[in-house]
């Protein structure tokens, strides 16, 4: 699957501003869309794509510690670099534990931001790559059976077949076909990777 | 007590002493004269019962009486050398000793008489000294209360400057941080599109297009962050004003003329209502403009979205008690919420998009620095509101 092109998404109320970090983020190849406001943004379609978010601490209506808050409870991880007008400590600390990426003070310097920028697109890219990855493991593992998911948890627990068999009530021949189905449907090479792929998926209902 | 019991036990044995005495010098005295005057005893025994009397008392004078009468009966009626009185001689005698009484009687019951007068008179002094003094308590209590007042009133001005202060540079952080905002917001503009016209240039084909319009925008905002400490320049920097006498009517057609053009766009009409007996006030007549214009231009705003019925502004002078003149700035306008009414002179408050919410802040310290008053009401039913200040006028009529 080919992705796409990354896009950096700039909410700002002033058009001045807007159009100077466009300008400055285009002019190293990557794309940018523009919004006035925190509304304009959440009512925009999103392309699938790595993507970061440069936004205007201070907006009317709906501020920038607003909106970052709505994408994080809207389920919407992409990671966000503030601007803002006047860096008060509290602000940026309150931005920062609910996870923004970056918190710069106007005005910015440009190449503090493309730096930004740029690493804030390959976190996400490696975040969507994982979340992808995992997405695959659970569709994989969601075409087990019942009973192969039961061998699954009991091989994973590092159990003998013999031992699957005699809890299971069944036959170390049935455990040894059940195995065999279980590795195949999961694209496992080894029982090493069934394991770590279980683990991934684990990890990921976890959070 | 024990002291002035017997100082009263000494006092009362001299008093019977000196009836004693006296009439043993009036007994002497008529013994050593009675050979040349007849019956000398008469004025020396009633002189010497008088004395008693008068200087010792009720007491002193029976006993004095009771002395003479023996002395008398004794020495001086026959049988002389004797006691006994001769009855041809027993009206003599009886007369004598009538006299003593009724002398010592009328002598006692005038020293009594003087005595409850003085009595009297010590009482009254007494009484007149308790309220002297009662007075006097109730004087000092004043005084302290009033010293009190004073320290209370010195303490409530000290605070009330100290408030003041407290205010004032609250209202210059306020305004500090708007400044801060209204000209970082420009610069931060000017930034990022330069680094973006460098960054077009740097590229290794150089795009001129984008670097251009990036410059231009750069160009733009630094414009603007100029226009921003223009426009704050001409509201505030001028520190000290320049105070003249002032005919605020005119300084209000001037106003009227220069709102003309931007009344015309929003249909608004802009009426006069001077005063033509106005006093003149003292002041700066630039900055009084600008409040005025202020107020002008924020009633044309409020009704730009009137439809239902015609937008008016009326300009209105008048004279007011106490050497004031009142100027009111009335529009037919939204009107002002209680919400807004109560934050509209607050620094920073604006209810428009565009607006840096100076204005009214700005109009106000500008008027109390004339020692006026701005204010605002709402026009209430008719809608609109209305807003008018005072400036303290010269007594000279502006004609």
């Amino acid at each position: 699957m080919k992705e796409q092109d990354p896009v950096v998404f700039v909410i700002d109320d002033d058009r001045m501003i807007r159009e100077g970090l466009q300008s400055l983020i285009r002019s190293v190849g990557l794309r940018v869309e523009t919004f006035a406001s925190a509304q304009e943004f959440l009512g925009a379609k999103r392309p699938d794509a790595p993507a970061c978010l440069v936004l205007d601490v201070r907006m009317p209506e709906l501020s920038g510690l607003d909106l970052q808050l709505k994408l994080r409870d809207g389920g919407i991880p992409i990671p966000i670099i503030f601007i803002t007008g006047h860096g008060d400590i509290p602000m940026s600390v309150r931005a920062m534990k609910e996870g923004a990426y970056e918190f710069l003070t106007k005005p910015v310097r440009g190449q503090d931001l493309l730096d930004a920028v740029q690493k804030a697109i390959a976190s996400d890219r490696a975040l969507r790559k994982g979340r992808q990855e995992v997405d695959e493991i659970r569709g994989r593992f969601e075409s087990l059976t019942p009973r192969e998911n039961e061998v699954l948890d009991l091989i994973v627990a590092g159990l003998l077949n013999k031992q699957i068999a005699d809890q299971l009530g069944m036959s170390e021949l049935t455990v040894k076909t059940h195995r065999a189905h279980v590795m195949e449907k999961t694209h496992a090479d080894s029982l090493a990777h069934l394991v770590r792929m279980a683990e991934k998926l684990k990890a990921s209902t976890r959070k | 007590m024990q002291v002035s019991t017997a100082a009263t036990v000494q006092r009362a044995l001299f008093r019977y002493g000196l009836a004693i005495g006296l009439v043993s010098l009036a007994l002497l005295a008529s013994l050593a004269l009675q050979d040349s005057i007849g019956n000398p005893f008469w004025f020396f025994f009633s002189a010497a019962v008088i004395l008693s009397t008068w200087l010792g008392g009720t007491g002193p004078g029976w006993l004095a009486v009771i002395c003479s009468t023996l002395a008398v009966m004794y020495y001086f009626t026959p049988p002389l050398r004797s006691f006994a009185v001769t009855p041809r001689e027993l009206p003599y005698f009886v007369t004598f000793v009538a006299c003593e009484i009724m002398v010592t009687q009328l002598i006692s019951w005038r020293r009594r008489t003087e005595d409850s007068l003085r009595q009297a008179r010590d009482e009254l002094e007494v009484r007149v000294a308790e309220r002297t003094a009662e007075l006097k308590n109730a004087n000092d209590a004043v005084v302290r209360q009033m010293a009190e007042q004073r320290r209370t009133e010195e303490t409530l001005q000290a605070t009330r400057a100290e408030l003041a202060r407290a205010a004032r540079i609250t209202t210059i952080g306020e305004l500090t941080a708007s400044i801060a905002h209204e000209v970082n917001q420009p610069l931060a503009a000017v930034v990022a599109n330069a680094d973006a016209c460098v960054a077009w240039l740097s590229r290794e084909k150089p795009d001129l297009a984008e670097a251009r319009s990036a410059a231009e925008r750069a160009t733009q905002g630094a414009t603007r962050a100029s226009e921003v400490i223009a426009r704050i320049r001409s509201l505030i920097t001028k520190a000290t004003p320049e105070k003249s006498h002032v005919q605020i009517n005119r300084v209000i057609e001037e106003t009227a003329a220069l709102a003309e053009g931007q009344a015309a766009r929003n249909h608004v009409v802009i009426k006069l209502e001077l005063s033509p007996d106005l006093p003149i006030v003292f002041g700066d007549s630039i900055q009084l403009q600008q409040v005025i214009l202020n107020l002008v231009v924020n009633g044309i705003e409020a009704m730009t979205t009137v439809t239902d019925r015609p937008k008016m502004l009326t300009l209105r002078t008048q004279p007011e008690n106490k050497g004031q003149i009142r100027v009111s700035v009335e529009d037919s306008g939204v009107g002002l919420t209680e919400e807004v009414m109560r934050r509209l002179f607050e620094p920073f408050f604006t209810t428009r998009a565009q607006g840096m919410g100076m204005g009214l802040s700005i109009s106000r310290s500008i008027i109390e620095a004339h020692g006026g008053r701005l204010w605002a009401e709402s026009n209430g039913t008719g809608g609109g509101a209305t807003f008018q200040f005072t400036l303290p006028s010269e007594d000279r009529p502006a004609a």
